[in-house]
C-alpha cells in the first residue's frame, strides 16, 4: 500500500506527534509498505492559526497514495479522499483550554470569531474523514463533547521498546518531559520541599521555544528553596542511551501534566524500565495508564500530597520495584502494539 | 544557526532536486548547524492547482528558524524575514517553456492570467529576499531577462563523490538518469542507427510515463538494435550506478536546455569519463567543452552517432578528456565548503 502520513510541527521541536509520525512509518516500511511521511511547518500563534489553517486546506494530495493518515492538528484539513485520523489533541486554545491559563486565543470578538472558524474547519474535515482514532480517552471524550464525534481510542506504542531495561533502583526520582509550564516540573519541585526522606529528583528536558525563561526560573526555583543537593535539572535533549540508564537506575518516574490529553511516552518508558509512575488526579491521559496503588500512585495535585506519595516510594522500595513490575503487565493489559495500530489504521 | 531548507515535493516521487534538498540539510548538520527539510507539496495540473499550491505557501509559517534556505518554485514563497535563495529553477513553463512543446500551461485567457500571476508573484516576492543564489548561469540569466532580477551563481556539489571509481574504457556508453522526453534518451538510440562501429548503448533509469519507455523500445525493435542498446528501465542503485560509470567508455546526457549542468555530467567526470551533450542543452555546455572534456554535437542522430564512433576509435582521447573533467571541476571550486559558508554568511 502507499501510504502518506501527515503531521504539523514547530521547526526543531522534537515533540510526540513527531516520533509517532516516525515510529508508525519505519513500522509501517518494515511491513513492506511505501511510506511518505510530510511534516509540515506549524506555528501555534493565534494571529496566524487561521492562515495556516487555509494553508493545508489548499494543499490537494487526492492523487497521491492509497491512504493518508493524518495526526497533527491542522493536518487532518489536507485533502484526501481516503483519510484517516490518528488524532492527538485539538487547537487546545480554543476547545478544552478556552477558559484556563493556558487559553491563549484572546476573548475578544475576534478571539472568539477565531474560535468558531476553528471549529467549523474542524467538522468540516471531522466529518470527510473515514474514520477517527485518537490516542486516549480524555481525547475521545474531548471530540464527542465539543465536536459530536465517535472516536475510537488507539494507544500509540513506543517504538522497539525492548531497548528499556531495569537496572539498581536508585534514590531519585525522574522526570523526563519537554520544560513548559503545563508539564509542572514547578510542581515537583513545591513537592520536594515537603519530604521527609532524603529521596532526590532528576528533570531531563528542552525548554519550548519561547519557554527559556521557564527553565531559568525552575534554576531559581532549585536555588530559593535549597535544593540545588537533591535536584538535578538537565535542560536539553540527552543521548537516547543516557535515557535509558537514567531510567534503568531511578527509583520511580514522576510525571505531573495539567489534564494532559494521553498517557505521554516518558510515562510508557518508564514502565517498559520496569519503573512505577508518581503523577497527579489532574494529569488527565496519564490515569488511564496508571491506577493508583497498581502500577503507580496517583497523588491529590498539591505539594503536601505529592510529598507524601514521593516519600512512600522512598521508603518501600520493595514496593516501588512491584509497581514498576506491575507497569509492564498494565501495558500489554491495554493492548498498546504496533500489531493493533496497523491492524486498526489499515483496515 | 537553526536553517529550515524549503523544497517542493510530490509525495513518492524523487528526483534531482530532492537529493541535493537533503544533502543540503546533511552538509548543514555535518558543518555545525541546526538545520531540517520543509518539504511543501506542489500540484500543477489541473493548471487552476498552481495558484492554490503558491497561496498555501504564502499562508505557511515557518517560527523558531533564523534562517530559510529556499530552493524551487512555489515553496520559494513561504514568507520569512531572513530568507536566501538558491534556486534550481522558477516554474519554466511560464517562462522559458512558454510557446515550445513543453509549455504544459494551456494558451488559453486562462492560462495565460495564471502565467502571469506566477510572474507577478516572482517579480514581488524575489525582490524580498536576503539574497539569491542559483544553481548555473543559465538560470541566472532568465531571472535578469524575465524578472530583472540579480542573482549570483553557486555550483552544487555531489552529495558524495568517494563511490564513483574508473575501472578502465568498455564499449558502452551510458546514459543514466530518469527517462523521460525532455531527457531525450530517444535521440541516443536514433543515433545507434548511423553508428558504423560496434559501440554499444546503455540507458539506466526508472522511466517517468509509461509512453516514455514504450516509445524507446518501439524504435529499438523497428531497426533491430536489441543487440547493442540495453535499457534498464527500474531504480539504479548509487552503488549500481557507480560500477555501470566505471566501465563505461563515455556518458551520453542530452536534456533539453538543462538549467545546470546535471548530477550525471558530475558523475561522469568523478568516473573519469568523457560527456557527449548536445548544444541545445543549456547549462550541460558549460562543463562540457567540445573536445577537452567530451563533445557537443548538434540534436541530431548522424552528428550523435559520428562523436559515439569517434570515442570507441580513441580510447585514448576517451581517457584524457574524461581526466580533464575531473580538472575541470576542481578548478570551478564545485564543493561544499563555498556553498556553506554562501548559504550562512
Amino acid at each position: 500500500m502507499k501510504i502518506i502520513i501527515a503531521t504539523s510541527n514547530v521547526p526543531f521541536v522534537r515533540g510526540g506527534a513527531h516520533l509517532m509520525a516516525d515510529w508508525l512509518g519505519q513500522t509501517l516500511r518494515a511491513q513492506g509498505h511505501q511510506v511518505e511521511i510530510l511534516e509540515l511547518p506549524f506555528s501555534s500563534r493565534w494571529e496566524n492559526l487561521l492562515e495556516q489553517m487555509l494553508a493545508f486546506r489548499l494543499i490537494d494530495l487526492s492523487q497521491h497514495g492509497d491512504l493518508l493518515i493524518a495526526i497533527r492538528p491542522p493536518s487532518y484539513l489536507l485533502r484526501h479522499p481516503n483519510k484517516v485520523l490518528w488524532f492527538i489533541h485539538h487547537l487546545r486554545g480554543a476547545y478544552d483550554l478556552w477558559g484556563t491559563r493556558y487559553q491563549d486565543l484572546p476573548s475578544s470578538p475576534e478571539g472568539l470569531r477565531c474560535r468558531e472558524a476553528i471549529m467549523r474547519a474542524d467538522n468540516a474535515a471531522f466529518a470527510e474523514a473515514r474514520k477517527i482514532y485518537c490516542n486516549s480517552q480524555v481525547v475521545a471524550d474531548r471530540l464527542a463533547r465539543f465536536n459530536r464525534v465517535q472516536a475510537e481510542v488507539l494507544y500509540p506504542p513506543l517504538f522497539q521498546p525492548e531497548r528499556f531495561r531495569t537496572g539498581q533502583t536508585g534514590d531519585y526520582l525522574l522526570c523526563v518531559s519537554r520544560l513548559t509550564h503545563h508539564k509542572r516540573q514547578w510542581l515537583a519541585l513545591e513537592a520536594l520541599r515537603h519530604t521527609q526522606t532524603p529521596v532526590r529528583l532528576v528533570m531531563v528536558g528542552r525548554p519550548d521555544p519561547g519557554e527559556e525563561t521557564y527553565a531559568m526560573e525552575l534554576s531559581s526555583l532549585i536555588q530559593r528553596y535549597r535544593l540545588s543537593d537533591r535536584v538535578v535539572l538537565i535542560d536539553r535533549w540527552i543521548p537516547e542511551e543516557e535515557k535509558i540508564r537514567l531510567l534503568a537506575e531511578c527509583l520511580a518516574a514522576v510525571y505531573l501534566p495539567l489534564d494532559e490529553d494521553s498517557y505521554g511516552y516518558a510515562s510508557l518508558e518508564a514502565h517498559h524500565a520496569g519503573k512505577a509512575v508518581l503523577t497527579t488526579a489532574d494529569a488527565g491521559g496519564t490515569r488511564e495508564l496508571v491506577l493508583d496503588g497498581l502500577n503507580g500512585m496517583v497523588a491529590a495535585p498539591d505539594p503536601e500530597a505529592i510529598a507524601t506519595a514521593m516519600d512512600r516510594l522512598y521508603a518501600d522500595r520493595s514496593m516501588a520495584q512491584r509497581m514498576g513490575e506491575a507497569g509492564r503487565q498494565r501495558i500489554a493489559e491495554l493492548g498498546i502494539s504496533w500489531d493493533r495500530v496497523i491492524e486498526k489504521l489499515l483496515s | 544557526m537553526k536553517l529550515a531548507v524549503v523544497n517542493n515535493c510530490v509525495p513518492f516521487v524523487a528526483g534531482g532536486a530532492e537529493h541535493l534538498a537533503e544533502a543540503l540539510t546533511q552538509k548543514l548538520r555535518e558543518y555545525g548547524h541546526e538545520a531540517v527539510l520543509i518539504r511543501i507539496p506542489f500540484r500543477w495540473e489541473p493548471p487552476a492547482k498552481i495558484i492554490e499550491s503558491m497561496l498555501a505557501c504564502r499562508l505557511l509559517r515557518l517560527p523558531n528558524v533564523d534562517r530559510v534556505v529556499a530552493l524551487k518554485f512555489p515553496a520559494y514563497l513561504v514568507p520569512h524575514p531572513e530568507k536566501m535563495l538558491w534556486l534550481l529553477h522558477q516554474f519554466r513553463q511560464a517562462y522559458d517553456l512558454w510557446g515550445t512543446r513543453f509549455q504544459g500551461l494551456p494558451d488559453t485567457p486562462e492560462g495565460r492570467r495564471i502565467r502571469d500571476v506566477i510572474v507577478e508573484a516572482d517579480n514581488r516576492f524575489l525582490r524580498q529576499v536576503r539574497k539569491i543564489y542559483t544553481n548555473s548561469q543559465v538560470t541566472s540569466d532568465r531571472l535578469r531577462r524575465f524578472n530583472g532580477i540579480d542573482s549570483e551563481v553557486l555550483l552544487p556539489p555531489l552529495a558524495d563523490t568517494s563511490q564513483f571509481f574508473c575501472a578502465g574504457y568498455g564499449d558502452y556508453i551510458l546514459y543514466p538518469g530518469r527517462i523521460t522526453a525532455s531527457k531525450r534518451q530517444l535521440l541516443a538510440v536514433e543515433a545507434m542507427r548511423h553508428v558504423t562501429t560496434d559501440v554499444r548503448l546503455v540507458i539506466a533509469g526508472r522511466h517517468e510515463a509509461p509512453a516514455d519507455l514504450a516509445q524507446i523500445e518501439a524504435v529499438i525493435q523497428q531497426h533491430r538494435l536489441a543487440r547493442r542498446v540495453q535499457v534498464i528501465p527500474r531504480f539504479i542503485s548509487e552503488e549500481e550506478k557507480a560500477a555501470l560509470l566505471s566501465r563505461a567508455l563515455a556518458c551520453a546526457y542530452f536534456p533539453y536546455d538543462e538549467d545546470s549542468y546535471g548530477y550525471v555530467t558530475l558523475e561522469a567526470y568523478y568516473s573519469r569519463k568523457p560527456v557527449i551533450t548536445c548544444s541545445d542543452s543549456g547549462g550541460v555546455c558549460m562543463v562540457v567543452k567540445d573536445g577537452v572534456t567530451g563533445h557537443v554535437t548538434p540534436p541530431d542522430p548522424q552528428a550523435v552517432a559520428a562523436a559515439m564512433d569517434r570515442l570507441y576509435l580513441d580510447r585514448a582521447a576517451a581517457r584524457r578528456m574524461g581526466e580533464a573533467g575531473l580538472e575541470l571541476l576542481r578548478s570551478l571550486q564545485i564543493g561544499w565548503d563555498r556553498v556553506i559558508e554562501a548559504l550562512t554568511q
